[in-house]
């Protein structure tokens, strides 16, 4: 009886245990500790590409080599689509990492939310390898409230014009988008007049992602204006803007500009790109992968954003932050860590040989000019020129891509410029109200 | 001395209880019942942990607004007057519908015949193995097949293209076509499991009435409409409602198939669309919102379906 009422409590325990266990270990992860030998552990999350991912593990190999006294532990994230939404289940939560990447899109939540490490103070400490001004400022965007810093970008991808001289020559365009830049002569006038060109030739014109960058970046560059300097959208009170954005859906409606996102599953923009079927695709440096894999870079060259008068104007730059967890237990350690990575080696070593994006500090822009393409240095002005999203767009979780979808009604025909820009002004007040 | 009291010393002496006097349980019996407990604990744990306190948290948050990180503050019903004028929802709750609507009686229809057709074969099995895989086979893994079948290069655009001389069709960005790719995948997953299941219900069929019918000069038809579908009705009952209340709750198939329910929010589902929103947008007192919403169409269904069935379901006398 005895024995048997034993086993019962036993069984019981351990069932309990178990499947609690069970239960609870898949929501296990988080930040690292102290060890008992002295060691720290850092752990810290990121999403990307199996081979940005080797490189992360690369820098953590070597970062551990430098501070022995520091373990560092990746949890990768592989579709940045799932990242987001799992590091706010382990913030809520308590078992977020010590360090992390948040998307320029989602970071104006996090900031609002007081999950992130203020970061000044730590910055301009001795031990800094990134002091604030070392950064090129117009990527900052919504990563500092209230003169606090909370993140600070990664590295940077200028949405830059890649065009295809393959491309061009096919439709009887002798000149180069590049040389033309170089020498002022870079017009919207020059760049429609090459679309069309494309066009009568049976190819695609120019491809373009749909986001905020996109809409943002032609108004900007046609010398309107999409938000004002209080954060108000104005664009559709702004008759350049509604006149750029008139102009652009009548490209998109006559198929002569094409939205990547929505070409057909196994013919997508990359295929399109690389097979000379399009003249202009506008993304990232990361576009040297592309254009490499395909096996004639040569043919490739990039280009900044057309202006009404050829003068270089602010375009959008795409970033990703790092921040601190402000509940990490190991901050000394995950600030150095943090400081290192975004640090000039750091960005050197994660960005050299042909990386995917290009520096956020100063001093390390020798890795975007390694001799490809031609006119790299254009991706380097146009960082420092242009401009992360808007803050009052980046701090609602969801509004971007709202906005997106208002645009492709755009672009489909469904909407003229102006009705576009007023259902945008609409939902950007809407979900903005009291913030 | 009354004579309950003799009662009860009688029965002290001789171990039987009294009349209505309560009895003892048996040892034996405590210890299976404490048994029975461990064994089940580890499903009861399970179920108030991952589906109990999840109910109860949903239901609180629903009045509330919270993000997921910040404080909660009570808003009332805002939450469900936002859901309910809220367009997106709209459109999820018609796309759901319809998948609902297209896949339930199509897939059962489907299965019925299928059954009806391995009901006599002797290769049963190795059929029933082959329309059973979808079932075991990983959602995702069956989205992402199905993804690559879907592509405009893939074997079912090519030969529609080929057959039909048309372009060939890009069923996961079209908008007209993406719902319609969504209800192929369910139905062809689900199959499987509802042949089993009427295949089961065939073979329960009492052999004597098929006999008396056969006698009475039933053809095969008439067997079929007039005695076997009838006879079948109960389980064709249970699995609509399975069905139904399972195409409501239709995610990972979305999730995976196209991106962000695309295009245009074609194939914006229910459970995707409180994803979205809890996740997503982080308004996760809006998504708690529109799921309890969800669970009182789910049960509004379920009970339609069971006002159907005294008009349309029929059981064996001697079976119910």
């Amino acid at each position: 009886m005895l024995r048997s009422r034993k086993v019962l409590t036993i069984a019981t325990t351990v069932t309990a245990v178990t499947a609690l266990s069970l239960g609870l270990g898949a929501c296990s992860g988080g930040g690292g500790n102290g060890g008992s030998d002295g060691q720290q552990t850092v752990v810290w999350s990121t999403w990307g590409t199996p081979q940005e991912l080797t490189r992360y593990k690369e820098f953590d190999a070597q970062f551990m080599k430098d501070h022995p006294n520091i373990k560092v532990v990746l949890q990768p994230v592989a579709d940045y689509g799932d990242y987001h939404t799992k590091l706010l289940t382990e913030l809520a939560s308590g078992t977020a990492p010590d360090v992390f990447y948040i998307g320029d899109d989602q970071i104006g939540k996090f900031v609002n939310s007081n999950v992130l490490m203020p970061l000044n103070e730590l910055m301009s400490s001795k031990d800094s390898k990134t002091k604030p001004d070392d950064f090129a400022q117009g990527l900052l965007g919504a990563a500092e409230k209230d003169d606090k810093i909370l993140a600070e970008p990664n590295d940077s991808n200028p949405d830059a014009l890649w065009y295809d001289k393959v491309a061009l020559k096919k439709a009887g365009i002798t000149e180069d988008p590049a040389t033309l830049a170089s020498e002022g002569k870079w017009t919207t006038q020059k760049y429609l007049e090459m679309n069309d060109k494309l066009h009568a030739a049976g190819l695609t014109g120019s491809m373009f992602w749909n986001y905020w960058s996109t809409h943002w970046s032609w108004i900007s560059s046609q010398g309107g204006k999409a938000f004002d300097d209080n954060g108000d959208f104005v664009a559709n009170t702004d008759p350049t803007s509604v006149a750029a954005m008139d102009t652009f859906g009548k490209y998109f409606q006559d198929k002569t500009f094409v939205v990547a996102d929505t070409l057909p599953s196994g013919a997508g923009a990359d295929s399109v790109f690389v097979t000379h079927k399009a003249g202009f695709f506008i993304q990232g440096r990361y576009t040297i992968g592309t254009v490499k894999s395909a096996g004639d870079p040569q043919n490739y060259d990039v280009a900044p954003w057309p202006t009404p008068d050829g003068k270089a104007a602010p375009t959008g730059v795409a970033v990703s932050y790092l921040a601190i967890n402000d509940k990490t237990k190991v901050k000394d350690a995950a600030f150095t860590f943090w400081t290192n990575f975004l640090s000039k080696d750091g960005q050197t070593f994660r960005l050299k040989g042909s990386g995917n994006a290009v520096p956020s500090i100063k001093g390390a822009d020798s890795v975007v000019l390694d001799g490809y393409p031609d006119h790299a240095q254009t991706l380097l002005d146009m960082r420092d020129l242009g401009f992360e999203d808007y803050a009052t767009e980046a701090q609602v979780p969801g509004l971007s891509t709202d906005v997106s979808d208002i645009m492709l009604k755009l672009y489909q025909g469904k909407l003229t410029g102006q009705q576009a820009l007023d259902q945008s002004a609409q939902l950007i007040s809407s979900k903005t109200s009291g913030k | 001395m009354t004579g309950s009291s003799v009662g009860i010393a009688d029965a002290a002496m001789t171990g039987v209880p009294a009349p209505g006097a309560p009895r003892a349980e048996a040892a034996w019996r405590r210890r299976d019942r404490r048994w029975g407990y461990v064994f089940v604990a580890p499903q009861m744990i399970g179920m108030g942990v991952f589906v109990l306190v999840p109910f109860i948290a949903a239901l609180v948050l629903a009045f509330a607004q919270w993000d997921g990180l910040t404080p909660l503050s009570w808003v009332g019903f805002d939450n469900f007057k936002t859901e309910l004028t809220d367009p997106l929802f709209g459109r999820a709750l018609v796309n759901t519908m319809l998948i609902a609507v297209v896949t339930v009686p199509i897939g059962l229809g489907l299965a019925v015949i299928v059954a009806v057709a391995l009901e006599r074969l002797k290769t049963r099995t190795l059929y029933l193995a082959l329309f059973f895989a979808p079932v075991i086979t990983s959602s995702i893994a069956v989205a992402m097949i199905w993804q690559q079948l879907f592509r405009t290069d893939g074997i079912i655009s090519r030969t529609i293209a080929a057959a039909f001389h048309v372009p060939a069709p890009d069923w996961l960005a079209d908008p007209h076509l993406a719902l319609i790719a969504v209800c192929i995948v369910t139905i062809w997953s689900s199959l499987g499991l509802n042949v089993v299941i009427f295949l089961a219900g065939l073979q329960n069929i009492s052999p004597s009435v098929i006999e008396a019918a056969r006698i009475d000069g039933a053809g095969a038809v008439a067997l079929f409409f007039r005695i076997r579908l009838p006879l079948l009705s109960p389980v064709i009952f249970f699995s609509s409602i399975i069905a139904f209340i399972s195409s409501l709750q239709t995610f990972d198939i979305v999730f995976v198939l196209v991106a962000n329910a695309g295009p245009d929010n074609a194939t914006r589902t229910i459970v995707y669309h409180i994803y979205d929103l809890g996740f997503g947008k982080t308004q996760f007192g809006v998504a708690s919102a529109a799921s309890i919403l969800l669970l009182i169409l789910t049960l509004v269904i379920t009970a339609i379906q069971f006002g159907f069935q005294k008009r349309f379901v029929h059981y064996e006398e001697g079976a119910a």
